[in-house]
């Protein structure tokens, strides 16, 4: 399991470096480079299928890099299982929302608040002793990565151990403990409720939201799992002007309550100029432009890659 | 619309206990009420039998919707990992036969050996369960139902060729020293599992999974350890099943724990709703009785006795239509993904605003 | 050496009637992302088909070229019907469902077929005439399918070391004409052009004026032919034929389509002569009784090492 690694507010909480994507010939994202530091509130912009997806994903881990290298909170994280990514404090929204759909609103954020848990598990005393005698019998060493590599042996032991110890039990038995953890899962997951606007819904199924609700649950969720870098993929998506105007001042809010660094892929440059600080923009994979949202708004690589040669010939040049 | 469950609708004992014995007042309850079931049962073998039988199906329903309903991965093997259980545990009452403890009164003893043989059989279970689900549970979902499948294949193939589990014959002779009390302990004991892995952070993220595995594993759920898991605590009940089996009847073999009885327990939980426990209870009593009580009527009412023959050969393809007719009238089974205490309340008040 | 070669030689000959019934599975898991659990039993209810028609013809009459002819067409056009009416009144509706609903009626279809079929139920018609109309299930006891085929020895090497049947030749040369009719269809005509792109994108092609519900309801009544003409060679080796074949024979073959990733058509055959030839080797070599359950330790072998199959490539889900 990967030790905290202590982080001063100027160090990077997510880096890529040099990021390329391939799918067979296809080149998908090249030599992609992106800093976010705690307070960071940056944009990622381009126009469709130039990539700004397939970033996202470098970066959570749903893809892995072909070159290049992505850190969280200063630990290289090339080819982790998602899931681990997160427990590191990386926390994504996806563009075609991706709600729990049958399950409550409430239940919605607790499945993601559930990760305060395990890191508490993770450093119980004895549950790692045990974890590291059960290794020394398998005579397994090292970490691997989790995808693939792993051999059954390790496999057999890291579930035997999680099963034993990270408190599957402690739920079976209802221990006092365990009842005082779900209290406190529960009062979490309403506080996000209260703070994204979504008390009044608790207990609905989330499939039954409207959709601008169903784009503030998602953002609830991921808050859930108490990130340090949030990643918003298309966050203003349907919505209308009133909402989106509410969205640009929720996002700063959450910035600031949270302690966050912020990356937004938005197709509403209004948005993005309003609330970005940083704006990098992507065109068939390659960052053409990075910047204040003044300086990228009158690049002229950007304004050819949004409007085409034709019109910039026409009205010839920038601005 | 609907207001959804909350995961803490587990209805158990109130505030008036100390939070330190809730985990385990609902054993304390339950086990003088197996007790007086058991003396109460004691002159009725066929009572006996049906009942035993239909907890036994009751268990594997349940365990089963861990997997198939609750986590979303679809298995149709449990009947292999049944009778690894039932194997493994016959075998160890087998060897254990004779032997005694002292200081014990004999059915005491008795059933001191009978728990152990059980944990022999529900361990052996849960640990191929962990074997055929590591590789085939990090793909997508239909592989997994191929490859359960597949491991049934296997185990029947295996003890074909095992001497010590009798080859073809099967194993007769072992000790019957399950009762009513010790079987429906079982079902108590799986119930109690399913609904407190449901009220809890474990029991969310395996809803999660079933839901959207990519949003649940961005969420930080470890999808791929969790599947294993549920897995493993599926078959570790089917193995917990199979082993009452073997203690109950007079004989085992492969016929037993073949692809219909797999079939059967899916059909159980499809029946009362994939992630529904109590639906998976009610679907099990109900596929128990129903055959029985077809033959019955059939033989009561005279009818050649080959008719009442046939009711365990019509079952099957009744069961293969059943399944076509749900998928195609009503897929969410008959609960849905709810328990009954979140459904019946609104039909009763739907019943009543119709009625008057 | 000698033993070696005849060992080959059954694999083979085991092996291409597997790759035919796979190439079911993964055309229609192509076009549709279904596991067709039915498939094996269609293949059984063709066999059954071509069993009548043999009776029906008459010892004569079975064994000559025409008759056997007339059995195959039998066979394949009464399977591709039902293909045809199982896709239309039992998948079509759930196509937009979630894909576990069309899996349990799979499951549930395949149950019915290879079940039903056991029972002893039948009823007799009377014909204007003097004949009779007779229907019956056939049972659940295995019956011995007529030798259409006339088993010969065709070559014989050394001391009877190493021999060929004549019906074996003839099955693999039906088997590879089979095989070559598919890859044209598949590859030279409109048809097979409208089953690429349906496999490709359902919506989008029915969007490019393909009549997606059309190619899919002629892709299973293909696979359903395809599988009817190797059931037919598989009872002609097996020289019987039960209700249970279709649950055997047919997991067999999902094996192989695997083995070779599901969805690729060279690799249902490179899959399906690899598993006969496995199984053939395994039963020569090692126990016979253990012939059942060397395909799926090979399936789960497979599935640890290369999860996408020797061919196919395990998908990125879009995010």
């Amino acid at each position: 399991m990967s030790a905290p690694v202590q982080v001063t507010p100027e160090a990077p909480m997510l880096e890529a470096a040099g990021v390329s994507i391939q799918f067979g010939g296809l080149k998908a994202l090249t030599d992609f480079n992106l800093t976010i530091r705690q307070g960071d509130l940056q944009g990622l912009i381009g126009p469709n299928g130039a990539g700004k997806s397939t970033a996202f994903n470098a970066l959570t881990g749903v893809y892995r890099p072909t070159r290049g290298d992505v850190r969280v909170a200063g630990q290289r994280v090339n080819g982790w299982m998602p899931h681990r990514i997160n427990h590191l404090g990386l926390a994504r929204t996806f563009q075609n929302i991706r709600l729990f759909r049958a399950l409550s609103v409430l239940d919605n954020v607790k499945v993601a608040c559930r990760a305060e848990t395990l890191s508490h598990q993770e450093h119980w005393l004895p549950a790692s002793l045990f974890i590291a005698a059960l290794r020394g019998v398998g005579g397994v060493g090292g970490e691997k990565g989790a995808r693939g590599g792993q051999r059954l042996g390790e496999q057999l032991i890291e579930q035997a151990g999680a099963l034993v110890l990270q408190g599957w039990w402690r739920s079976l038995f209802l221990t006092p403990g365990f009842q005082a953890e779900e209290q406190r899962i529960t009062e979490r997951a309403d506080a996000l409720l209260e703070v994204m606007g979504l008390s009044h819904r608790r207990n609905e199924e989330a499939r039954n939201l409207p959709y601008g609700e169903q784009r503030r649950l998602e953002i609830a969720r991921a808050l859930g799992t108490q990130p340090k870098v949030l990643l918003l993929d298309e966050p203003a998506a349907g919505m209308n002007t009133r909402e989106k105007a509410d969205l640009m001042v929720l996002i700063r809010k959450l910035r600031d309550q949270f302690s966050l660094g912020v990356l937004v892929i938005e197709h509403d440059m209004k948005l993005v100029m309003g609330i970005c600080e940083r704006i990098t923009v992507l065109d068939h994979g390659e960052m053409i432009a990075r910047g204040a949202p003044d300086e990228v708004r009158n690049d002229r690589k950007v304004i050819e890659a949004y409007l085409g040669d034709s019109y910039l010939e026409s009205h010839g040049g920038a601005a | 619309m609907t207001t959804a469950r909350s995961a803490t609708t587990v209805p158990e004992a109130g505030a008036v206990v100390p939070a330190g014995l809730k985990g385990l007042l609902p054993v304390l309850l339950a086990l003088p009420v197996l007790g007086l079931l058991e003396w109460l049962l004691r002159a009725s073998p066929f009572a006996t039998y049906l009942l035993s039988v239909m907890g036994v199906n009751i268990i594997l329903a349940v365990s089963l919707n861990i997997v198939n309903g609750m986590t979303g991965q679809f298995s149709i093997g449990h009947a292999g990992f049944m009778a690894v259980g039932a194997y493994l545990a016959g075998f160890v009452s087998l060897m254990l036969k004779g032997v005694a403890i002292s200081f014990l009164p004999e059915a005491l003893s008795d059933q001191v050996f009978f728990l152990l043989a059980l944990l022999v059989g529900g361990l052996s279970a849960a640990l191929c369960g962990f074997l055929v689900g590591l590789p085939s549970l990090r793909l997508r979902g239909d592989y997994l139902a191929i490859v359960t499948l597949g491991f049934g294949e296997i185990i029947r193939v295996v003890v074909q060729n095992t001497d010590a589990f009798g080859r073809a014959l099967g194993l007769s002779g072992i000790p019957q020293t399950s009762g009513v009390g010790m079987v429906y302990f079982g079902v108590f004991l799986v119930v109690l599992v399913a609904r407190r892995i449901a009220g809890s952070s474990h029991g969310r993220s395996l809803w999660a999974i079933r839901e959207d595995e990519v949003a649940a594993e961005a969420m930080g759920v470890d999808t791929t350890g969790y599947k294993v898991r549920s897995f493993v605590i599926s078959s570790f009940f089917a193995g917990i099943a199979g082993g009452l089996f073997a203690h109950f009847v007079p004989i085992i073999n492969p016929g037993s724990f073949t692809f219909v009885k797999s079939m059967e327990i899916v059909v159980m939980v499809v029946l009362g709703g994939l992630g529904s426990t109590t639906g998976a209870i009610l679907a099990a009593i109900f596929l128990t009785l129903l055959p029985e009580g077809l033959r019955s009527l059939f033989t009561s009412l005279g009818a050649e006795g080959s008719l009442a023959q046939k009711v365990d050969q019509i079952r099957m393809p009744v069961y293969g239509l059943l399944l076509v007719a749900l998928m195609l009238s009503r897929p969410q089974g008959l609960f849905g993904t709810k328990e009954i205490w979140d459904v019946l309340p609104k039909w009763w008040a739907r019943r009543k605003k119709g009625t008057s | 050496m000698a033993q070696l070669l005849q060992h080959l030689i059954n694999g083979l000959a085991a092996g291409t009637i597997y790759a035919l019934v796979a190439l079911g599975y993964t055309m229609v898991y192509g076009v549709l992302k279904l596991i067709n659990f039915a498939h094996g039993d269609v293949m059984m209810v063709g066999v059954y088909m071509g069993y009548a028609t043999a009776i029906g013809l008459g010892r004569q009459a079975q064994s000559s070229l025409w008759g056997v002819a007339l059995i195959f067409a039998a066979a394949m056009l009464g399977c591709a019907l039902l293909g045809f009416f199982i896709e239309r009144f039992a998948y079509r509706p759930l196509r937009e469902k979630p894909r576990l609903t069309a899996l349990i009626t799979a499951i549930g279809i395949s149950f019915a077929l290879s079940y039903g079929f056991q029972l002893d139920l039948g009823f007799k018609l009377p014909l204007p005439g003097g004949y009779e109309l007779s229907l019956a299930l056939p049972g659940a006891s295995p019956r011995a399918f007529p030798e259409i085929i006339r088993p010969t020895e065709w070559l014989i090497i050394g001391d009877r070391d190493v021999v060929i049947w004549n019906w074996q030749v003839i099955s693999f040369l039906i088997a590879l004409g089979l095989m070559l009719v598919l890859q044209y269809l598949v590859y030279r005509t409109r048809f097979g052009r409208a089953m690429r792109a349906v496999s490709w994108d359902h919506r989008v092609a029915a969007l490019m004026g393909i009549p997606t519900d059309r190619v899919i309801a002629l892709t299973f009544m293909l696979s359903s032919a395809l599988a009817a003409g190797a059931g037919l060679l598989y009872a002609i080796k097996d020289t019987s034929v039960s209700p249970l074949m279709g649950l055997y024979v047919g997991l067999k073959a999902f094996v192989a389509a695997v083995i070779g990733g599901i969805g690729n058509v060279p690799g249902a055959v490179v899959g399906g002569l690899v598993l006969g030839l496995v199984e053939e080797f395994v039963v020569g070599y090692a126990a016979s009784t253990w012939r059942d359950a060397v395909a799926f330790g090979f399936l789960i072998l497979v599935l640890l090492v290369k999860p996408g199959g020797l061919f196919g490539r395990v998908a990125a889900e879009k995010v």
